[in-house]
């Protein structure tokens, strides 16, 4: 069984790596004939490849989960934490370049197993002065908005190996992680101000059938498609300051088209997410906090006429000790509740006739984590995760409450990770 | 082609240097940390700019980071890292050795990187 697990994972890899090749050669092609400058001249003298650069990782760890279903519905110890990733990215002039990334992702029920184009991008670099600099993206782009939007999968980047639910919330992964559009980057620095980065990004995404009913209900025989998604940030770090500041805004709508014999009618939803973020990095500490205020207004699904409107909140504290080059202390305290006028639960549990228990409108969280580099490239993780509440466990919408019928789990996990 | 490499010497016990088509004597450390977390892509002549370094556990990129940019090695690595892995940018190229670091940068027109003050630059780089 292990073997063959092994043997699925080897050819997961091959395949990956030759679809970012095939793609990023699709995606050259027309871009170099357009730009004209992938000229042979310029090849002959980078004797650095200084146009290209290739990046990956990949991570392998252990997870085990008591009283809940987040990632088995076993509650045995899982393996299912495998992330996989590879970029490349081609400079075909001064100002144009391009570049893509594939990951392949297994984290269990936290979403759905297989291989996915993160990005592929057109980069057009339009004004850059010592002060200025101006990017357009034009292609499928990462969400580069929240604190750690743009490395939740990127284990050697991120915090930790379980982000904080309340915003990085597993079941909207695919939903949050990008976009297929246009992103626009305006960064400003100078002596006086500091720096300034502000972002701009109008991009949806194509949700699966998986997808669609890891966020609805196992249940749900349609699809739910993302209508309309437009993002925007600020980013401030005074100058030599060792605090960063940053705010984001998100509005999106989706639909569900219901399938035949669908247990389900067609529904509106609209996602509306306000953020507040601040990081603080010191030679030995690095802090950080973020701050959700998200509006969930659900239109018909059960039967025609149903209306919800939430306004849900969340907050992460967080802080890194670092105990010399290699070693890593994490601490985490998180608190999430789907409906800031039923902090409890209890509207939630009495509006669906006690189907629904009173901890899944809320979630809290304490984390504890160690990290150590066991090669400048190699990394070993462990955290352990306390958890009371389940708001941010999947289905969303229809929440399963017989697998999850402890309002009190937990969950640890081991990860070992490399990157190039 | 013009080969060529400009350093800067001051009180550090690190030396910017910078091939001779950069052609700017004085980079103060503001700009620095600009080029070094890829904020300026270009110099003041339009010539693209390419950022050289050593692997960031290396003792040189660690007096660098800390002495030149006022920046600690892993605030590199994360502004890197977002960079390389969301696509928004491209990252600067890693070389093994200081002699490599300097032969990158003799050789690539813009380029920019950096060696130990005692290192012998051969006069073919700019020193800043």
């Amino acid at each position: 069984m292990k073997r063959k697990q092994g043997g699925k994972l080897m050819l997961t890899n091959i395949l990956l790596f030759s679809a970012l090749k095939r793609l990023l050669c699709c995606a050259l092609l027309p871009l170099s004939l357009l730009s004209g400058c992938f000229c042979a001249e310029a090849l002959a003298d980078d004797n650095y490849n200084t146009r290209w650069r290739l990046h990956g990782f990949i991570a392998q760890g252990v997870i085990d989960v008591d009283h809940s279903n987040y990632v088995t519905d076993d509650g045995d110890i899982s393996a299912r934490l495998t992330e996989i990733g590879i970029n490349a990215s081609y400079q075909l002039s001064r100002d144009f370049r391009v570049t893509g990334q594939a990951v392949y992702l297994n984290g269990g029920n936290r979403y759905h197993e297989g291989a996915r184009l993160d990005y592929l991008l057109l980069d057009w670099s339009a004004y850059s002065t010592e002060n200025w600099l101006v990017n357009f993206y034009f292609g499928r782009f990462k969400n580069n908005h929240w604190l750690y939007s743009n490395i939740r999968d990127v284990p050697q980047a991120r915090p930790s190996i379980i982000l904080p639910q309340s915003i990085y919330f597993d079941g909207f992964r695919d939903i949050a992680e990008g976009g297929e559009g246009l992103d626009i980057k305006v960064s400003y620095s100078d002596d006086e101000l500091g720096e300034f980065d502000f972002g701009l990004s109008a991009g949806t995404s194509d949700i699966s059938k998986a997808q669609t009913q890891i966020i609805l209900s196992k249940l749900a025989g349609g699809r739910l498609k993302h209508d309309y998604d437009i993002q925007a940030s600020l980013y401030w770090r005074p100058l030599y300051s060792s605090w960063r500041f940053g705010l984001a805004l998100l509005d999106s709508d989706f639909s569900y088209d219901g399938g035949e014999q669908d247990a389900f009618l067609d529904a509106d939803i609209v996602l509306q997410r306000y953020f507040l973020n601040a990081l603080y990095q010191g030679e030995f500490w690095e802090l950080s906090a973020e701050l959700l205020q998200d509006r969930f207004v659900f239109d018909d699904f059960y039967f025609p006429g149903f209306h919800q409107d939430n306004l849900g909140q969340g907050i992460f504290l967080q802080g890194r000790y670092k105990a010399g080059n290699r070693l890593t202390f994490l601490g985490r305290y998180e608190k999430f509740y789907i409906n800031k006028d039923d902090k409890h639960g209890r509207k939630l549990e009495q509006g669906s006739q006690g189907q629904i228990p009173a901890y899944f409108g809320y979630q809290n969280s304490f984390t504890l984590g160690v990290s150590y580099d066991l090669l400048a490239n190699v990394r070993l993780e462990l955290e352990h995760h306390w958890f009371e509440g389940t708001a941010r466990l999947t289905p969303v919408v229809l929440p399963d409450a017989r697998a999850n019928s402890r309002e009190h789990w937990n969950l640890w996990a081991l990860q070992l990770m490399y990157w190039f | 082609m013009l080969c060529g490499l400009v350093i800067c010497p001051r009180a550090y016990s690190v030396t910017i240097i910078t091939h001779a088509s950069v052609g700017q004597a004085d980079i103060p450390s503001s700009q620095l940390r600009r080029i070094f977390s890829m904020r300026q892509l270009r110099w003041q002549n339009g010539v693209a700019i390419t950022v050289f370094v050593l692997p960031s556990q290396h003792p040189l990129h660690q007096r660098f980071s800390k002495e030149k940019l006022g920046i600690f090695p892993y605030q590199l690595d994360n502004i890197w890292q977002k960079l390389s892995f969301s696509g928004l940018g491209a990252t600067p190229i890693v070389v093994q050795t200081p002699q490599d670091l300097l032969e990158a940068v003799k050789a690539t027109p813009g380029a920019i990187g950096y060696a130990a003050d005692e290192a012998k630059t051969g006069g073919e780089v700019d020193v800043n």
